[in-house]
């Protein structure tokens, strides 16, 4: 299992990587191994306020619906058009192409509140048994 | 509860989710990988969950042609026939196939896995005419082999020779490797191909055997999907004890004709009266994907319940079944309200898509 080191991990299985005050949004490779085929990333729009813990849209795979969730408080400012015609990204290289969305932080001290990679990986190992 | 295989699945690396208390894998290396290999060349199901009760004896006859709803009086050897167990409602109890071993002796019956305790329960409750019955489910592996190859893959495999064999009958041979074999010329896929019952202990090997000759593993997840691409009904999902093979328009596997069975006063009654819902097929003209539960509108109203839904592999589109009430017809549009959005689909005669045997008659 992929766990890259210089992001942030959500109880959820969101992937998070801090940008100047924003924050790239996805979901891990264990979330998308769970998960299965992907066959349909749906998204909030641009311009979308969410809070911690609300939905930015939904990932479905062949056999079940999830939602994604917002690691922390901010703004939609990017989403990833691609993943619309090509959801099968998300199994692919769910850390760098199925990027789905960049939030705007509003309190980007919010960071702390997220796992990082070690802890995310005992967390895993922990939810598998 | 596990299958004879799971040692099989465990060292294949298998997603295994909990089914109806089984331990069964959903995937292995992917629903859509295992979906084409079905389409294009050979998969390999463990359907060993199943339940296989036989009904033998002198009163076998009269007890089975009043419990499930073929005519099976000239039923030869070696010919299958999908039936259903039915209430007094004609609400079905199950969907099961019936093998006729010897006329007016030996029958087995092959029921869904999440069913067989509770048909078992409820034959026995019928069974005023003392047939004899006993449930061989445990001791009792089956694996289908199916798609285009499935033919080839079995004969390197086992010897056996499918293309022999019509639609709908079975054999017995008896192998090396996997002892005694029963192969049955049937599946839940529409891509061609074998169902194959064998002892317990035997089905690692043919498992193994039938792999090795190129047929690639697949999990519930791909039954499930190619099963719905061909409209084919789950019990539990569009057809149970609240709907008729009427409503679900599986009307072939009712022999009305048959004077007396269990639920048949039910089903003429609504016969004549008409259908107020029937099973039909949603093609999602916009992108997403319709599940059990989603509700469909027709200028506003609601018009039916989608009962199962998926991605077709085969054409990348969102596809279901759905009970439609009366006077919603094929090639209407509907709405199917998806997550509180409302998702144009045409509604279908399935099969979605061609498969290369159909088990069911194109539905008019």
């Amino acid at each position: 299992m992929n766990i890259p080191d210089d992001l942030y991990y959500t109880e959820n299985h969101e992937w998070g990587k801090a940008e100047n005050g924003s924050m790239r949004v996805g979901i891990s490779d264990y979330a998308q191994e769970e998960l299965g085929d992907i066959v349909f990333v749906d998204l909030l729009p641009v311009g979308t306020t969410v809070s911690k813990g609300d939905s930015l849209g939904t990932v479905e795979s062949v056999k079940a619906v999830s939602e994604v969730y917002a690691p922390v408080d901010g703004e939609i400012i990017e989403v990833n058009a691609a993943l619309e015609e090509a959801p099968e990204l998300v199994n692919q290289d769910p850390y760098e192409a199925a990027w789905m969305v960049v939030l705007k932080m509003d309190d980007p001290s919010q960071v702390r509140s997220l796992m990082d990679a070690q802890s995310y990986e005992e967390y895993v190992k922990a939810e598998a048994k | 509860m596990r299958t004879p295989l799971f040692g099989e699945h465990e060292r294949l690396h298998a997603k295994i989710v909990d089914f109806h208390g089984w331990d069964m894998p959903v995937w292995y290396a992917g629903i859509r990988e295992e979906h084409m290999a079905v389409r294009t060349s050979a998969g390999l199901f463990d359907a060993s969950h199943m339940g296989e009760i036989f009904v033998t004896g002198p009163q076998s006859v009269p007890f089975l042609e009043r419990v499930q709803t073929r005519s099976i009086g000239k039923m030869p050897r070696g010919k299958v026939y999908y039936s259903f167990f039915l209430n007094d409602q004609g609400g079905i109890i199950d969907d099961l196939t019936v093998y006729c071993l010897t006329p007016g002796e030996r029958y087995m019956l092959c029921v869904n896995a999440s069913n067989t305790e509770h048909d078992l329960a409820w034959l026995h409750d019928q069974n005023r005419e003392g047939a004899a019955i006993e449930d061989k489910s445990p001791a009792t592996a089956l694996i289908a082999v199916q798609g285009p190859e499935a033919a080839r893959v079995l004969k390197s495999a086992t010897g056996f020779d499918l293309e022999g064999l019509k639609t709908y009958s079975f054999a017995c041979a008896a192998t090396e490797a996997s002892g005694e074999i029963m192969v049955s010329k049937t599946g839940y896929t529409g891509a061609g191909g074998a169902e194959i019952f064998l002892e317990a202990s035997h089905a690692p090997r043919l498992w193994q055997d039938l792999t090795a000759q190129g047929a690639v593993p697949c999990g519930l997840g791909a039954r499930d999907t190619l099963r719905l691409e061909m409209g084919f009904p789950l019990h539990g999902n569009d057809i149970d004890e609240t709907t008729t093979p009427l409503e679900a328009c599986l009307d072939f596997a009712v022999d009305l004709g048959k004077p007396c069975f269990i639920g048949r006063d039910a089903l003429v009654r609504q016969a004549e009266v008409g259908l107020g819902r029937r099973l039909m097929g949603l093609e999602l003209e916009d992108k997403g994907v319709p599940r059990q539960g989603c509700e469909c509108l027709k200028n506003g109203a609601r018009v039916g319940i989608v009962t199962s839904g998926s991605i077709s592999p085969v054409l990348s589109i969102g596809i279901a079944l759905a009970y439609l009430d009366r006077g919603v017809a094929s090639g209407d549009e509907v709405d199917v309200m998806v997550r509180g959005k409302a998702l144009k689909a045409r509604v279908v005669h399935p099969p979605f898509t061609g498969g290369t045997m159909c088990i069911i008659p194109k539905r008019q």
